[in-house]
């Protein structure tokens, strides 16, 4: 567990700490793009770039915390999550529209996965 | 408040509100449930928890808030790794405004409607502001986030109080929301060969990435990797259709 920095501990430190360590570096980056997003045409071929590095990158995100997987998560075997993602993904291939079940079946997959006696 | 104005904002407020509520709403406050369950987890109180589903505004950020703190990892650590990993924040929000800009937008009001962009908002926005009248999209940006963000904070505050009832493998259900409800998303909003290819690329680069290169660096190497070569692949294709 992360203590708390002696100096500016105390009953407000949860908040404090969420502020400097979590609000900060996530919004620093939307009022960064508000700065460059002026100068830019919403048909330039630049933001069709950034839009797909934000969408590796997003992969990315979905790839760590499925493989490095945080709490709880971490003790399901990787087998059952890689196949409850698949699931889930293979739904929504079939039909787009079906964001929603998808995600339920795949929870399905995983929570009965993680159930059965390893 | 006249007319106009009411068309320009209250309506579209409403019908995004509502749509977001007819489904992208309950799946992205299903998706930061887990969040609560992670905050009680570390002994936060649950008003962090909320706050942090609020100011923060990212599933991805709040886990790596929570799981960091579990971990005994560093501040300056933590701080490091939700940047890295908002840093995505900047290409997709750099890509949304354009679409919600209006003539004499201020920057603050550019700098709240910022505030919204997450992965929901972000896709559901690409995909449905485009069909919207110019002047009606920024009410309806709001109403559509305003429902996710009210919606996420009910149920980061029941994840937290249900942390302690249910069973473990329920507590990974929850925590596995996340990843799977973005991954369907990403796999819904594919518009072309180049999301395909950035989508497949990013799944494969980032553990790689994360053995090679380690923390913190990684997730950006790889997307930029991957969204780059996704863009080739796509402009590549693209160039004989527009010139024919």
């Amino acid at each position: 567990m992360t203590q708390p920095i002696a100096l500016l501990d105390g009953p407000w430190w949860p908040y404090l700490a969420l502020l400097l360590f979590a609000v900060l570096p996530t919004e620093i980056w939307r009022w960064l793009a508000v700065a460059f997003a002026r100068r830019l045409d919403e048909r330039s071929p630049w933001l069709e770039w950034v839009r797909l590095v934000a969408t590796a990158l997003l992969a990315g995100v979905v790839a760590k915390l499925v493989l490095a997987a945080p709490g709880a998560l971490a003790g399901v075997p990787l087998a059952v999550r890689l196949a409850a993602l698949a699931t889930a993904v293979t739904v929504v291939l079939i039909d787009r529209r079906k964001v929603m079940l998808a995600v339920i079946l795949g929870e399905i997959v995983l929570i009965g996965g993680a159930w059965l006696p390893g | 408040m006249t007319e106009a104005a009411s068309n320009q904002w209250l309506r579209p407020w409403g019908r995004g509100f509502r749509d977001a509520l007819m489904l992208p709403a309950w799946v992205v406050g299903l998706s930061l449930m887990g969040v609560g369950t992670l905050a009680r987890d570390v002994g936060y109180p649950v008003e962090a928890a909320v706050l942090s589903t609020v100011l923060v505004w990212a599933g991805p950020s709040q886990v790596l808030f929570f799981a960091s703190i579990a971990g005994g990892a560093a501040w300056s650590a933590i701080a490091l790794a939700i940047g890295f990993a908002s840093l995505r924040f900047l290409p997709m929000t750099v890509a949304l405004l354009p679409l919600l800009r209006r003539p004499g937008q201020s920057v603050a009001q550019q700098m709240l409607l910022a505030h919204f962009v997450a992965v929901t908002a972000w896709v559901e926005a690409l995909r449905r502001l485009p069909q919207i009248p110019p002047e009606q999209r920024v009410g309806y940006f709001l109403g559509f986030a305003n429902a996710l963000i009210a919606v996420s904070a009910l149920t980061t505050y029941a994840g937290f109080h249900l942390a302690g009832v249910v069973p473990a493998p329920v507590a990974a259900g929850l925590l596995c929301l996340t990843p799977i409800f973005f991954l369907c998303s990403m796999t819904a909003g594919i518009r072309g060969l180049g999301d395909k290819v950035a989508i497949g690329l990013g799944l494969v680069l980032a553990p790689m990435a994360g053995w090679a290169i380690g923390g913190g660096f990684d997730l950006i190497v790889s997307g930029l990797v991957g969204g780059s070569l996704a863009f080739l692949v796509q402009r590549r294709r693209k160039a004989p259709e527009t010139r024919g």
